[in-house]
Protein backbone atom coordinates (compact mmCIF):
# COMPACT_ATOMS: atom_id res chain seq x y z
CA UNK A 1 0.00 0.00 0.00
CA UNK A 2 2.92 1.76 0.14
CA UNK A 3 2.06 3.98 -3.25
CA UNK A 4 -1.26 3.04 -4.60
CA UNK A 5 -1.35 5.78 -7.61
CA UNK A 6 2.21 6.36 -9.69
CA UNK A 7 3.62 5.30 -12.51
CA UNK A 8 5.59 2.08 -13.29
CA UNK A 9 8.85 4.11 -13.76
CA UNK A 10 8.88 5.43 -10.30
CA UNK A 11 9.01 2.13 -8.33
CA UNK A 12 12.87 1.77 -8.67
CA UNK A 13 13.72 4.97 -7.11
CA UNK A 14 10.70 4.44 -4.47
CA UNK A 15 11.67 1.06 -3.75
CA UNK A 16 15.41 2.27 -3.11
CA UNK A 17 14.08 5.28 -0.84
CA UNK A 18 12.80 3.30 1.35
CA UNK A 19 15.13 0.63 1.50
CA UNK A 20 17.74 2.97 2.65
CA UNK A 21 15.41 4.75 4.64
CA UNK A 22 14.28 0.99 6.84
CA UNK A 23 18.28 0.47 6.81
CA UNK A 24 19.06 4.33 8.09
CA UNK A 25 16.20 3.54 10.69
CA UNK A 26 17.38 0.08 11.74
CA UNK A 27 21.02 1.52 11.92
CA UNK A 28 20.43 4.57 13.96
CA UNK A 29 18.18 2.58 16.31
CA UNK A 30 21.23 -0.01 16.84
CA UNK A 31 23.76 3.13 17.98
CA UNK A 32 20.30 4.53 20.13
CA UNK A 33 20.65 0.49 21.58
CA UNK A 34 24.31 0.10 21.94
CA UNK A 35 25.07 3.98 23.38
CA UNK A 36 22.11 3.65 25.64
CA UNK A 37 23.56 0.33 26.99
CA UNK A 38 27.28 1.83 27.65
CA UNK A 39 25.11 4.22 29.76
CA UNK A 40 25.60 2.55 33.32
CA UNK A 41 28.67 1.11 31.98
CA UNK A 42 30.94 3.70 29.78
CA UNK A 43 34.26 1.74 29.96
CA UNK A 44 33.01 -0.87 27.82
CA UNK A 45 35.38 -0.16 25.17
CA UNK A 46 33.31 -2.87 22.74
CA UNK A 47 30.54 -0.73 22.76
CA UNK A 48 31.98 2.03 21.27
CA UNK A 49 33.37 0.43 18.79
CA UNK A 50 30.12 -0.94 17.66
CA UNK A 51 28.95 2.43 17.48
CA UNK A 52 30.95 3.74 15.54
CA UNK A 53 31.79 0.93 12.90
CA UNK A 54 27.48 0.74 12.69
CA UNK A 55 27.74 4.53 12.07
CA UNK A 56 30.01 3.77 9.02
CA UNK A 57 29.43 0.28 7.83
CA UNK A 58 25.74 0.64 7.73
CA UNK A 59 24.20 4.05 8.42
CA UNK A 60 26.58 6.44 6.20
CA UNK A 61 25.73 4.09 2.96
CA UNK A 62 22.09 3.68 3.96
CA UNK A 63 21.89 7.65 4.54
CA UNK A 64 23.25 7.93 0.43
CA UNK A 65 20.85 5.19 -0.88
CA UNK A 66 18.02 6.96 0.67
CA UNK A 67 19.01 10.38 -0.37
CA UNK A 68 20.20 10.02 -4.00
CA UNK A 69 17.24 8.07 -4.88
CA UNK A 70 15.05 10.63 -2.94
CA UNK A 71 16.71 12.98 -5.34
CA UNK A 72 15.86 10.80 -8.55
CA UNK A 73 11.90 10.48 -7.75
CA UNK A 74 11.65 14.51 -6.99
CA UNK A 75 13.16 14.59 -10.09
CA UNK A 76 10.89 12.14 -11.73
CA UNK A 77 7.52 13.77 -10.21
CA UNK A 78 8.36 17.14 -11.50
CA UNK A 79 8.59 19.66 -8.37
CA UNK A 80 10.24 22.58 -8.88
CA UNK A 81 10.95 23.45 -5.52
CA UNK A 82 8.62 26.55 -5.12
CA UNK A 83 4.74 25.58 -3.66
CA UNK A 84 6.59 22.01 -2.55
CA UNK A 85 4.11 20.38 -0.38
CA UNK A 86 5.03 20.44 3.53
CA UNK A 87 5.59 16.49 3.40
CA UNK A 88 8.28 17.16 0.92
CA UNK A 89 9.70 20.25 3.03
CA UNK A 90 9.87 17.92 6.31
CA UNK A 91 11.43 15.16 4.03
CA UNK A 92 14.50 17.57 2.90
CA UNK A 93 14.89 18.91 5.97
CA UNK A 94 14.81 15.21 7.73
CA UNK A 95 17.27 14.77 4.75
CA UNK A 96 19.83 17.79 4.86
CA UNK A 97 19.70 18.79 8.61
CA UNK A 98 19.76 14.69 9.07
CA UNK A 99 23.69 14.31 6.99
CA UNK A 100 24.76 17.00 9.86
CA UNK A 101 23.82 14.96 12.40
CA UNK A 102 24.88 11.76 10.84
CA UNK A 103 28.26 13.49 10.53
CA UNK A 104 28.80 14.81 13.88
CA UNK A 105 27.46 11.64 15.48
CA UNK A 106 29.61 9.51 13.37
CA UNK A 107 32.70 11.97 14.51
CA UNK A 108 31.52 11.44 18.61
CA UNK A 109 31.33 7.89 17.88
CA UNK A 110 34.71 7.85 16.62
CA UNK A 111 35.97 10.44 19.57
CA UNK A 112 34.33 7.49 22.07
CA UNK A 113 36.53 4.85 20.54
CA UNK A 114 39.46 6.39 20.50
CA UNK A 115 39.11 8.10 24.41
CA UNK A 116 36.86 5.83 26.08
CA UNK A 117 35.23 9.07 28.00
CA UNK A 118 32.04 8.47 29.08
CA UNK A 119 30.55 12.05 27.79
CA UNK A 120 31.47 10.68 24.11
CA UNK A 121 29.51 7.79 24.53
CA UNK A 122 25.97 10.17 26.21
CA UNK A 123 26.90 12.84 23.48
CA UNK A 124 26.48 9.49 21.06
CA UNK A 125 23.42 8.39 23.09
CA UNK A 126 21.91 12.31 22.91
CA UNK A 127 22.70 12.91 18.85
CA UNK A 128 21.30 9.32 17.97
CA UNK A 129 18.17 9.67 19.87
CA UNK A 130 17.38 13.35 18.39
CA UNK A 131 18.51 11.60 14.81
CA UNK A 132 16.50 8.94 15.14
CA UNK A 133 12.85 11.07 16.42
CA UNK A 134 13.86 13.20 13.19
CA UNK A 135 13.49 10.09 11.17
CA UNK A 136 10.31 9.03 12.79
CA UNK A 137 9.06 12.60 12.19
CA UNK A 138 9.98 12.51 8.38
CA UNK A 139 8.67 8.60 8.08
CA UNK A 140 5.30 9.79 9.56
CA UNK A 141 4.94 13.23 7.35
CA UNK A 142 5.78 11.45 3.92
CA UNK A 143 3.68 8.40 4.61
CA UNK A 144 1.13 10.59 5.76
CA UNK A 145 1.58 13.42 3.05
CA UNK A 146 1.28 16.28 5.39
CA UNK A 147 0.11 19.37 3.92
CA UNK B 1 0.40 6.27 7.67
CA UNK B 2 0.32 3.33 10.58
CA UNK B 3 0.96 0.53 7.77
CA UNK B 4 3.98 2.18 6.50
CA UNK B 5 5.01 2.99 10.16
CA UNK B 6 4.68 -0.72 10.96
CA UNK B 7 6.99 -1.39 8.16
CA UNK B 8 9.51 0.73 9.08
CA UNK B 9 9.53 -1.09 12.94
CA UNK B 10 9.29 -4.28 11.30
CA UNK B 11 12.08 -3.97 8.52
CA UNK B 12 13.82 -1.27 11.07
CA UNK B 13 13.74 -3.15 13.85
CA UNK B 14 15.09 -6.66 11.91
CA UNK B 15 18.17 -4.22 10.66
CA UNK B 16 18.78 -3.74 14.14
CA UNK B 17 18.81 -7.06 15.09
CA UNK B 18 20.82 -8.13 11.90
CA UNK B 19 23.28 -5.38 13.10
CA UNK B 20 23.93 -6.59 16.75
CA UNK B 21 24.11 -10.49 15.72
CA UNK B 22 26.23 -9.16 13.10
CA UNK B 23 28.35 -7.74 15.72
CA UNK B 24 28.27 -10.48 17.90
CA UNK B 25 29.34 -12.93 15.51
CA UNK B 26 32.62 -10.78 15.17
CA UNK B 27 33.21 -10.16 18.99
CA UNK B 28 36.34 -11.07 20.01
CA UNK B 29 35.62 -12.15 23.82
CA UNK B 30 32.50 -14.39 25.05
CA UNK B 31 31.24 -11.76 27.40
CA UNK B 32 31.04 -9.19 24.32
CA UNK B 33 28.74 -11.78 22.44
CA UNK B 34 26.73 -12.25 25.12
CA UNK B 35 26.34 -8.49 25.76
CA UNK B 36 25.51 -7.78 21.76
CA UNK B 37 23.09 -10.80 21.70
CA UNK B 38 21.32 -9.47 24.73
CA UNK B 39 20.55 -6.57 23.12
CA UNK B 40 18.80 -8.13 20.36
CA UNK B 41 16.14 -8.63 23.19
CA UNK B 42 15.65 -4.91 23.05
CA UNK B 43 14.01 -5.11 19.56
CA UNK B 44 12.10 -7.96 19.57
CA UNK B 45 8.56 -5.47 20.62
CA UNK B 46 9.50 -3.32 18.23
CA UNK B 47 9.52 -6.21 15.77
CA UNK B 48 6.79 -7.81 17.07
CA UNK B 49 4.31 -4.10 16.55
CA UNK B 50 5.45 -3.72 13.03
CA UNK B 51 4.55 -7.50 12.22
CA UNK B 52 1.20 -7.08 13.76
CA UNK B 53 0.58 -3.86 12.09
CA UNK B 54 1.64 -4.04 8.92
CA UNK B 55 -0.61 -7.80 8.51
CA UNK B 56 -3.78 -6.40 10.63
CA UNK B 57 -3.57 -2.86 8.47
CA UNK B 58 -2.50 -4.29 5.61
CA UNK B 59 -5.52 -6.54 4.95
CA UNK B 60 -7.93 -3.76 6.19
CA UNK B 61 -6.16 -1.53 3.38
CA UNK B 62 -6.79 -4.43 0.56
CA UNK B 63 -10.53 -4.02 1.93
CA UNK B 64 -10.61 -0.20 1.66
CA UNK B 65 -8.97 0.02 -1.93
CA UNK B 66 -11.38 -2.60 -3.48
CA UNK B 67 -8.11 -4.93 -4.12
CA UNK B 68 -8.92 -8.70 -4.60
CA UNK B 69 -7.54 -11.02 -1.57
CA UNK B 70 -6.65 -13.78 -4.26
CA UNK B 71 -4.56 -11.28 -6.14
CA UNK B 72 -1.51 -12.51 -6.75
CA UNK B 73 0.73 -9.68 -4.61
CA UNK B 74 -1.73 -10.10 -1.54
CA UNK B 75 -1.36 -13.89 -1.44
CA UNK B 76 2.24 -13.55 -1.89
CA UNK B 77 2.74 -10.79 0.63
CA UNK B 78 1.23 -12.78 3.53
CA UNK B 79 3.17 -16.16 2.67
CA UNK B 80 6.58 -14.23 2.92
CA UNK B 81 5.27 -12.63 6.25
CA UNK B 82 4.46 -15.76 7.48
CA UNK B 83 8.01 -17.31 6.27
CA UNK B 84 9.56 -14.56 7.67
CA UNK B 85 7.81 -14.63 11.13
CA UNK B 86 8.67 -18.50 11.39
CA UNK B 87 12.36 -18.60 10.00
CA UNK B 88 13.08 -14.68 12.58
CA UNK B 89 12.21 -16.85 15.58
CA UNK B 90 13.51 -20.17 15.25
CA UNK B 91 17.03 -18.27 14.01
CA UNK B 92 15.81 -15.85 17.33
CA UNK B 93 16.21 -19.55 19.19
CA UNK B 94 19.81 -20.31 17.91
CA UNK B 95 20.50 -17.07 19.04
CA UNK B 96 19.66 -17.32 22.43
CA UNK B 97 21.16 -20.84 22.53
CA UNK B 98 24.48 -18.80 21.56
CA UNK B 99 23.82 -16.22 23.89
CA UNK B 100 22.99 -18.78 27.11
CA UNK B 101 26.53 -20.50 25.80
CA UNK B 102 28.28 -16.96 25.74
CA UNK B 103 27.30 -15.75 29.11
CA UNK B 104 28.44 -19.05 30.48
CA UNK B 105 31.89 -19.14 28.96
CA UNK B 106 32.18 -15.26 30.23
CA UNK B 107 31.19 -16.22 33.82
CA UNK B 108 33.92 -18.71 33.50
CA UNK B 109 37.10 -16.67 32.47
CA UNK B 110 35.92 -15.36 29.35
CA UNK B 111 37.75 -17.48 27.22
CA UNK B 112 36.21 -18.29 24.04
CA UNK B 113 35.53 -22.35 23.44
CA UNK B 114 35.24 -24.46 19.87
CA UNK B 115 31.59 -24.97 21.06
CA UNK B 116 30.86 -20.93 20.68
CA UNK B 117 32.55 -20.73 17.43
CA UNK B 118 30.81 -23.68 15.92
CA UNK B 119 27.20 -22.21 17.15
CA UNK B 120 27.79 -18.22 15.98
CA UNK B 121 29.21 -19.67 12.68
CA UNK B 122 26.30 -22.79 12.03
CA UNK B 123 24.98 -22.20 8.11
CA UNK B 124 21.50 -23.32 9.21
CA UNK B 125 20.80 -21.41 12.33
CA UNK B 126 22.30 -17.75 10.56
CA UNK B 127 20.87 -18.80 7.15
CA UNK B 128 17.11 -18.92 9.28
CA UNK B 129 17.79 -15.10 10.24
CA UNK B 130 19.18 -14.03 7.01
CA UNK B 131 16.34 -15.78 5.00
CA UNK B 132 14.06 -14.21 7.32
CA UNK B 133 15.31 -10.60 6.72
CA UNK B 134 15.54 -11.55 2.54
CA UNK B 135 11.26 -12.34 2.99
CA UNK B 136 10.90 -8.75 4.69
CA UNK B 137 12.31 -7.21 2.00
CA UNK B 138 10.81 -8.86 -0.46
CA UNK B 139 7.60 -8.05 1.11
CA UNK B 140 8.48 -4.25 0.61
CA UNK B 141 9.72 -5.04 -3.11
CA UNK B 142 5.95 -7.23 -3.16
CA UNK B 143 4.04 -3.62 -1.97
CA UNK B 144 5.93 -1.00 -4.51
CA UNK B 145 5.60 -3.53 -8.04
CA UNK B 146 1.86 -5.31 -6.67
CA UNK B 147 2.64 -7.73 -9.22
CA UNK B 148 -1.03 -9.22 -10.73
CA UNK B 149 -2.75 -6.24 -8.79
Amino acid sequence: MIAAIRPHAWDVPLFLHVLGAMVLVGAVLAVVVLALAAWRQPTLAVLARSSFWTLLVAAVPAYVVMRGAGQWIYSKEGFSGSNDPTWLGIGFLAGDLGLLLLLVTTGAAFWWMRSGKAIAGRLVAGLSCVYLALLTVAWLAMSGKWS
Amino acid sequence: MFHITGAFLFIGGSVTAAVLNTLALRAALPSETALHLRLIRWTLPLIGIGMALTLVLGLWLVHTDHYSYGSFWVIAAVVLWVVSSALGGLGGRHQEKARKLAERLAAAGDASSDELRTLLRDPKGNAMSWVAGLAAVLILVDMIWKPGA
